[in-house]
């Protein structure tokens, strides 16, 4: 029997795992367009946030050995133009989409809803984590059991799309914000967002490397921390889980697997391994399966659940 | 990993009173058409074109059209600045009679283009465009160069009157060349595009002129990740895939000529 990465999420099936996560290439339909071209099972816009947002001045990445650091500070086009690029991806494909979206309270979250509402994506996803705008909008929301409850509660009431929200990696007690997300009806769960946030300094000019000081880590060096939190979060919630952090390689993405996640997503590594990492991810993924004598994803263990 | 490196300013010359090249002693192992992104740290990093690449040194020459140039221009020899790179794609090497058409402070990186293309034993031909003569930059080093060299402003204030592309429409029409090359304005490109497409008809060719363009879009990462430089409907991130396009991309892009999109993702019309 031929080897298949064909999978369900929220009812709809994908062909592949692999998603592209939100900050990742969602600023153009064609950035869509390219993704799925190159392997990718569903894609995520940039969150988007009711007025457009230039973002934080550069340099607004920096790579060191471990990975990167970035403090894009949430640039987009703004909800209406944003839905504009995925209706125009929707017109030529059915690879389904999820939107982002950034607010800072009830309000705007449902502002922002009642705008994906109209559109033709297929999941709206709650940023409810970026670690890069502390200055501007404080701490997270991610941060707060009550904050993720209340929002993803009172966006579920209008929302006409499953539900996902986007939780922080930078919390004592993963398990309580999920399931403060969970006991409000999210349909699922998105996590890690990036890690720190930390900073980088040049030594010769004695300045932060990014301008905004401080940005989020992801790459290679957070897997191991976005494995146990959707390993802890897995073992306490029944919802489905998007994982991410740091997936590079094909065996990356089966850890994500065993430790609880549906599907996975793949952002730093495009860095890495050109566009055509979602297509080199996969087959990774099916030689794995091939290896251990995996017909489907469903087949691949997961690790037996955390106690309690 | 793509390293950062932070140098001193060994030299600066004052090209026209808006533009200046700075030079840098470092192996940059660039490519012509390949960028770097710099900065001082001070807010804002912006990708420019390479002008001269050695073993030893490279320069990058910069127009002065903004806060954060502006503020580059205040530096002195021995300040630093921060780069990474070299980015991106380089132009095709041909070893043929090509034809260079440049405008205004696209020109530079024509320079160091030249000079590999007559290593590689090109027989060259450069039309080196601008409004006028105050703007007009680097004429004395392509004139030291062995290529043939036709100078243009649109007021005829220097070297023959016309814009670069209507010298450039004279030239296709009368001697045949193997490969065409474009740096400049987007409009200007894309009557580059338009004169040699005409060409293609007059001559009743079935293969056309090839051509490489080299473009420009808002860049932040550089790296292809943010997806800020992509262009429509390809997907192409000008920063890894570009920014110098061959003639079989450039021929699909919707958006060439009509828009592009800003630090936010907003579209804007040319």
């Amino acid at each position: 029997m031929q080897k298949s990465l064909k999978t369900e999420f929220l009812g709809i099936t994908i062909t592949s795992p692999l998603v592209l996560p939100a900050g990742v290439m969602g600023m153009a339909f064609s950035g869509f367009n390219i993704s799925i071209k190159n392997g990718a099972g569903i894609v995520t816009s940039k969150s988007l946030t009711l007025e457009p947002r230039i973002g934080h001045k550069c340099p607004v990445v920096a790579e060191f050995e471990g990975g990167i650091l970035n403090c894009m500070g949430l640039c987009n086009p703004g909800i209406v133009d944003g839905l504009a690029e995925i209706d125009q991806f929707k017109k030529r494909s059915d690879i389904p989409v999820i939107v982002s979206v950034f607010a800072t309270n009830t309000d705007d979250f449902l502002k922002l809803t009642k705008h994906v509402n109209k559109s033709q994506a297929n999941f709206l996803e709650l940023n409810l984590s970026c670690p890069n705008v502390f200055d501007e909008f404080g701490i997270p929301l991610a941060a707060s059991q009550d904050e993720v409850h209340n929002i993803v509660k009172a966006v579920k009431q209008i929302s006409k799309l499953p539900v996902i929200a986007k939780l922080s990696p930078n919390v004592y007690d993963i398990v309580s914000i999920a399931k403060a997300a969970e006991s409000a009806e999210a349909d699922a769960l998105c996590m890690i967002n990036t890690v720190g946030p930390g900073m980088l300094i040049d030594t010769k000019m004695i300045k932060p490397v990014l301008f905004n000081k401080f940005g989020g880590l992801s790459g290679p060096c957070i897997k191991p921390i976005a494995l146990k939190l959707i390993y802890q979060t897995y073992s306490a919630v029944d919802i489905p889980i998007i994982g991410m952090g740091g997936v590079t390689y094909g065996e990356d993405a089966i850890e994500m697997l065993m430790a609880g996640a549906a599907v996975i997503g793949v952002g730093t590594a495009v860095h890495y391994r050109g566009i055509e990492v979602f297509n080199k991810i996969n087959e990774e993924m099916l030689e794995f399966m091939e290896e251990n004598n995996y017909q489907s994803l469903k087949e691949i263990p997961r690790l037996e659940k955390l106690n309690g | 990993m793509d390293k950062r490196y932070t140098l001193k300013i060994d030299r600066i010359v004052e090209e026209t009173s808006d533009i200046k090249t700075f030079t840098f002693k470092h192996d940059l192992t660039a490519k012509p058409g390949q960028f770097i992104m710099l900065t001082d740290f001070e807010g804002g990093e912006k990708p420019f074109s390479i002008s001269e690449c050695s073993d030893e040194k490279f320069s990058i020459t910069v127009k002065r059209i903004g806060e954060f140039t502006t503020r580059l221009f205040q530096k002195c020899i021995g300040d630093y600045v921060s780069i990474r790179g070299a980015y991106g794609s380089s132009f095709f090497i041909s070893k043929n009679k090509v034809l260079l058409v440049g405008g205004g402070y696209a020109i530079p990186t024509f320079y160091f283009f030249a000079k590999v293309l007559l290593g590689a034993g090109a027989d060259v031909t450069l039309i080196n465009g601008a409004r006028t003569k105050s703007e007009h930059v680097f004429a004395d080093r392509f004139h030291e160069l062995n290529i043939k060299v036709i100078n243009t402003t649109d007021d005829g204030s220097f070297g023959e009157k016309g814009t670069a592309i209507e010298i450039a429409k004279k030239i296709i029409s009368q001697e045949k060349f193997d490969f065409i090359y474009a740096s400049g304005p987007e409009m200007m490109m894309k009557a580059m595009q338009n004169a040699l497409q005409d060409q293609d008809r007059v001559q009743d060719q079935e293969q056309g002129l090839d051509y490489e363009f080299l473009f420009e879009r808002y860049m932040k990462c550089a790296i292809g990740i943010c997806g800020n430089c992509t262009m429509d409907p390809l997907g192409l991130r000008l920063c890894v895939e570009g920014p110098v396009l061959p003639k079989c991309k450039v021929e699909q892009l919707t958006e060439f000529g009509k828009y592009h999109r800003d630090a936010s993702g907003k579209r804007h019309e040319f």
